[in-house]
């Protein structure tokens, strides 16, 4: 049952609009962690120290979105695959027939989009998560103790060095724009493909699914914009 | 008015293809499309060559029989009509109109614009009916249907069958068609009794003939001259979870 | 020359023939219906209906169409609605008035009881296709709608918006698919029939032409039924999807079958008009229209005036004027030769003068565009979409096309033809419509035949013939084989220098002319010499393109157009031969003062059926005389 569930194109699909919406929801609160450093370097350093001095319910949240992370990719590729073979000869003059479709330049490049993505993140854990001070990384250059407490991990310094390099604050701010149309599609996408969507709201969770993706995006260029420019 | 055409030429399946360039030099605002293509069929039989085959009857819109891809839209320009009834006077005098045929590779190409849409068939043999055999029904209004029903039935029931849907979604995806069939039967009661091996048993065909995978683009509704909500897509996912669960 | 065969109507009182024929003929074990081959040629509403019905029942059916689905036969075109006698409004319909109806309707042309039996019968349809899923118009309290149709005083038409061709059909064809999945049916699309094989005196198969590969093809069994559709496409200009044709039926003809009352061709009056040399079809609208549209010209010929500047004073609504009890409902040939008429006396509008005005603004004031839009708004849209026009602010433009015709292959009572296990389906026989068919009723016994007659009486056939094993190696299958091949190859060495589409709009502008909606002695002989001519050049002087093993469609229309050219002049000479005029054939010398159709039953109560003598310009005629003993002939009024 399960494998008919999760084999077929119907199944593909929820896979993909329930793994989509998973990280939709680890994307938003990763973001609204990262305003934090708005707070003061100490309240962003706190704030990360608390979630992995969580300990083995980390672990297991950490586990569950590398999980989500596979199935989302490997039914994405299989989609696209499908698709190439569903239609080896594309044609000579394409286009979008306009509203009611919803084909647009974030709905085709989702695979690209999506790949791009996941370089990132495997660069952005080495980068910050497994970076200095980090797992296996111990530098006591990256360690700070607030009020006579235990060293914690410094990770508003890494930050701050990271992004005044331009490469990287651009490098970032550049992906945040493919992860705004990864989600303007995606968002919406998901919920059809869970078959959630009801005819009278199909519009409004269209919008919401743009404006949430927009939203998502766009708060992660606050830190390193804010970064580059010197501005906290 | 002036018209120049260039039109997807295959002798056959094995055959690689290519465009080929025509001008019709005197077409008229109020004729058709396909009327277009009438009339460039004539010159070209007179000049000894094989004119283009393509598939068209009843030239109202309802046969489903005629679908090309008029540049790059299936069906054309004019939203909810099929090709047969796409009107010249959408166009102008020297305009130029790339004609290509439905590419799917389950819908392979016979000659020119003629395509093997038979998948579809096979499709609706899988499961898109209700089993009652001649003489072995009820009385017509022994069931009441709310109008409401009967009347949204009727909206997924008024596909044609064309493949515009498959034509024009970028992964050549079948499922406005599947949909379209699934949900007019989940909604009457007629078709409660099979309603879960039905959606089972069309989106496996579905998946059998090789169709891609929908991603949600809507571009099948843009291009459907009958207009067929995705919401029907919706409805076969939600069938075919129920189903799937309830297995 | 052989007799025409009889009838076989049962005796005993109308309303008891069909059953007392049920009780009496023979059954088929169900075991033994596994042994039986039927060829079903057409995948219409008939053809759709009898495949799905016969597979259900156990036979082994093998099912063919020109198109490339079952799904794509011209019945789903039909727009308007189906018939029955359910008087579920309560306003006092009966089998026996729509019986009755449809033989008024029909001039009194057709048998009674074929008629009876399909009126009886119509009741059946609507639940199987309700049980089939086919959504049905309903009202609010979920109960199934009716509406009036021209040529009834009662509300008995069962329609599905503007599309009930089209559900109806598809409701056949899942049917059929059902049965295909499961090996009963099995499908030949892309099929056309070039010939009937006859062994000893029966219809034992047929050969087909494969439209993808050009493969000639033999295909045997134990019954051949044709339901393959009328023959309108003869005037070029139909409303017939353009792969409509008389092949089938008129090599059928050829081989045995003879063909009744080709004259008989309803134009039907809501269509929207020619608009240049170039159209290749014309498209009808519902007449259901007429329940709300009122139809007029100005009474000034040549007004040049724009409609909504024309004051009421100034126009005729002429059939409200001269039928005042029917109006804008009267039948279709009423209305048809009335907007011929006026056209003719110079009233006609538009570009081309040869149209009326079909005018809402009087609905749309009564009942607000929003009702009008609900009644009709996929056509108005259709309208729209032709023209270029806006039918909600300026009023329709109308004018009459070739719709259905009434003629066909002679049947018996059991749709048998004068080829023994030759059976006949829908509007490819002839049998229940008379001179003229109402609306609603073309899906009625399409219908009708294919669920629910052809089942007993096929069986009744299989069961009491004696049929010999025979094989597709036998020399008739050789013979016809050949005929078809040389036929081919002729069409394709001749390399003349017109198309095949000249031919047949030639043809058309012959037919429309001289054996259109109005008739003389003069037009029909001028006719027969014209088309007589016109088929040796055609022989002579046609170019087709291409080869045979290829998708080829101007191969497949010039065979087609070929057969139109022999069918033409039959139907001249049909309409010459019949000095009266009834329903849809009308001869300008046979009409009384007030030039309304004069019928002579005296001398025309009859079939005319005509035989294939070899010569196609000299068929013999058999008459069939028609016996009316529940029915008494009057002039048919809508005054």
């Amino acid at each position: 049952m399960l494998k008919k569930l999760f084999g077929s194109p119907v199944g593909k699909k929820l896979v993909t609009g329930i793994t989509g919406l998973g990280l939709v929801g680890f994307v938003l609160l990763h973001m609204v962690g990262n305003l934090a450093l708005f707070s003061g370097d100490q309240a962003y350093n706190e704030y990360s120290e608390f979630l992995t001095g969580m300990g083995p319910l980390f672990y297991l949240v950490e586990a569950g979105l590398l999980a989500f992370f596979v199935f989302h990719i490997v039914t994405g590729i299989k989609i696209a695959i499908g698709k190439r073979r569903a239609r080896p000869v594309g044609y000579d003059r394409y286009q979008s027939a306009g509203a009611p479709s919803r084909q647009t330049a974030a709905s085709r490049s989702m695979i690209v989009t999506g790949m791009i993505l996941l370089v990132f993140t495997v660069f952005h854990l080495i980068s910050f998560k497994f970076g200095p001070g980090g797992p296996g990384n111990d530098d006591v250059a990256y360690l700070v103790a607030y009020d006579g407490g235990e060293p914690i991990r410094n990770m508003a310094l890494l930050v701050r060095e990271r992004f005044a390099s331009p490469l990287y604050a651009f490098g970032y701010t550049a992906v945040m724009l493919l992860l705004i149309l990864h989600l303007r599609h995606g968002v919406w996408s998901a919920l059809q493909s869970l078959g959630a969507m009801k005819p009278s709201i199909s519009g409004l969770v269209y919008t919401v699914g743009g404006l949430l993706g927009a939203g998502t995006g766009i708060g992660f260029l606050f830190v390193p914009m804010a970064l580059y420019f010197n501005l906290i | 008015m002036q018209i120049k055409l260039k039109v997807w030429r295959q002798k056959g399946p094995r055959d690689t293809g290519r465009f080929e360039e025509y001008v019709v030099p005197d077409a008229n605002p109020h004729m058709s499309f396909l009327e277009l293509l009438d009339v460039l069929n004539e010159q070209l039989i007179m000049e000894g060559k094989d004119p283009v085959e393509f598939d068209h009857d009843c030239r109202e819109g309802i046969c489903g029989s005629c679908g090309v891809v008029v540049d790059g839209v299936a069906h054309g320009p004019q939203q909810r009509t099929a090709c047969c009834q796409l009107h010249m006077r959408h166009y102008k005098d020297g305009d130029s109109i790339v004609v290509e045929p439905w590419r799917a590779s389950a819908f392979p190409i016979i000659r020119d614009l003629v395509v093997d849409r038979s998948a579809f068939d096979r499709i609706i043999g899988a499961g898109g009916y209700v089993s009652v055999s001649t003489g072995a029904a009820p009385d017509a209004n022994a069931i009441p249907i709310p109008k409401v029903v009967v009347d949204e039935a009727f909206d997924y029931a008024a596909c044609i069958g064309c493949g515009a849907c498959v034509a024009a979604c970028p992964n050549a995806s079948a499922s406005l068609f599947t949909a379209a069939k699934i949900s007019h039967l989940a909604l009457l009661p007629q078709g409660q009794a099979e309603r879960a091996q039905r959606v089972v048993n069309m989106v496996d065909q579905m998946e059998a003939e090789g169709f891609g995978d929908c991603s949600n683009h809507a571009e099948c509704e843009a291009v459907c001259p009958k207009g067929i909500s995705i919401k029907g897509i919706a409805t076969m996912r939600r069938e075919y979870i129920k189903a799937t669960l309830s297995q | 020359m052989a007799a025409l065969p009889d009838s076989k109507v049962p005796a005993g009182r109308l309303q008891e023939k069909w059953d007392s024929y049920k009780n009496s003929i023979k059954l088929v074990n169900p075991a033994n219906k596994r042994k039986h081959d039927i060829i079903v040629v057409g995948t219409g509403l008939a053809g759709g209906a009898a495949a799905a019905s016969l597979a259900e029942l156990g036979y082994r059916v093998k099912s063919f169409c020109i198109q490339d689905s079952p799904r794509r036969a011209h019945s789903i075109a039909a727009q308007g609605g189906i018939n029955a006698a359910k008087n579920y409004p309560n306003d006092g319909d009966t089998v026996w008035r729509l019986f009755y109806d449809t033989i008024k309707g029909g001039d009194y042309r057709s048998r009674e009881a074929n008629v009876h039996r399909l009126a009886q019968i119509s009741n059946s349809i609507i639940d199987q296709c309700v049980a089939q899923g086919v959504p049905f118009a309903r009202e609010y309290g979920g109960m199934l709608d009716n509406r009036s149709f021209g040529g009834a005083q009662v509300s008995r038409t069962f329609y599905a918006r503007g599309q009930t061709g089209q559900q109806l059909l598809l409701g056949a064809y899942q049917a059929m698919s059902r049965q295909i999945a499961a090996g009963n049916i099995e499908m030949f699309a892309r099929r056309e029939m070039l010939d009937l094989v006859n062994i000893d005196g029966r219809a034992r198969g047929i050969i087909t032409r494969n439209l993808v590969t050009g493969e000639l093809e033999r295909h045997i069994a134990d019954a051949v039924l044709l339901c393959t559709g009328g023959y309108g496409n003869v005037y070029y200009l139909s409303t017939n999807a353009k792969n409509s044709n008389v092949t089938a039926a008129w090599r059928c003809h050829r081989r045995g079958a003879h063909f009744a009352n080709p004259c008989y061709t309803q134009i039907h009056p809501t269509c929207i008009p020619v608009s240049g040399e170039y159209q290749s079809k014309l498209t009808l609208m519902s007449e259901s229209l007429r329940n709300d549209g009122r139809v007029w010209v100005p009474k000034k010929p040549g007004d040049p005036r724009a409609p909504e500047t024309i004051p009421e004073d100034e126009r005729d609504y002429y059939l409200e004027r001269r039928y005042p009890s029917f109006g804008n409902l009267v039948p279709r040939d009423v209305a048809s030769r009335n907007a011929k008429y006026v056209c003719d006396e110079g009233r006609g509008v538009g570009e081309t003068r040869l149209a009326v005005y079909l005018d809402f603004t009087d609905a749309i004031k009564r009942l607000g565009e929003q009702a009008i839009r609900e009644r009709y708004g996929n056509l108005f849209e259709m309208y729209q979409r032709i023209t270029g026009e806006n039918p909600y602010k300026v009023p329709m433009r109308i004018y009459p096309a070739v719709h259905y015709t009434m003629g066909g292959l002679w049947v018996d009572y059991g749709l048998q033809s004068s080829v023994p296990g030759l059976f006949v389906l829908g509007e490819a026989n002839f049998s229940d419509h008379g001179a003229n068919r109402l609306g609603a009723s073309a899906l009625m016994q399409g219908l009708a035949d294919g669920y629910f007659v052809i089942p007993y009486t096929l069986g009744d056939y299989i069961a009491s013939s004696r049929l010999e094993a025979a094989s597709t190696k036998h020399d008739a299958f050789d013979e016809a084989e050949n005929a078809a091949r040389t036929r081919i190859e002729r069409l394709l060495s001749i390399q003349g220098g017109k198309t095949v589409t000249e031919f047949h709009r030639e043809l058309g502008h012959i037919m429309w002319d001289h054996v259109g909606m109005s008739r003389t002695r003069e037009g029909l002989t001028t006719a027969i010499g014209k088309i007589s001519t016109l088929r040796d050049e055609f022989w002579q002087n046609v170019r087709v393109p291409g080869d045979n093993a290829m998708h080829n469609k101007n191969l497949e229309f010039a065979g087609r157009v070929a057969d139109f050219l022999e069918l033409g002049e039959v139907m001249a000479l049909d309409a010459l031969t019949r000095e009266e005029s009834a329903g849809g054939h009308f001869r300008e010398e046979f009409q009384s003062a007030e030039g309304e159709a004069k019928r002579n039953d005296a001398e025309f109560s009859h079939v005319a059926a005509w035989e294939y003598s070899g010569d196609p310009s000299k068929p013999v005629l058999h008459r069939e005389e028609l016996d009316f003993e529940n029915v008494k002939l009057t002039t048919r009024s809508y005054k």
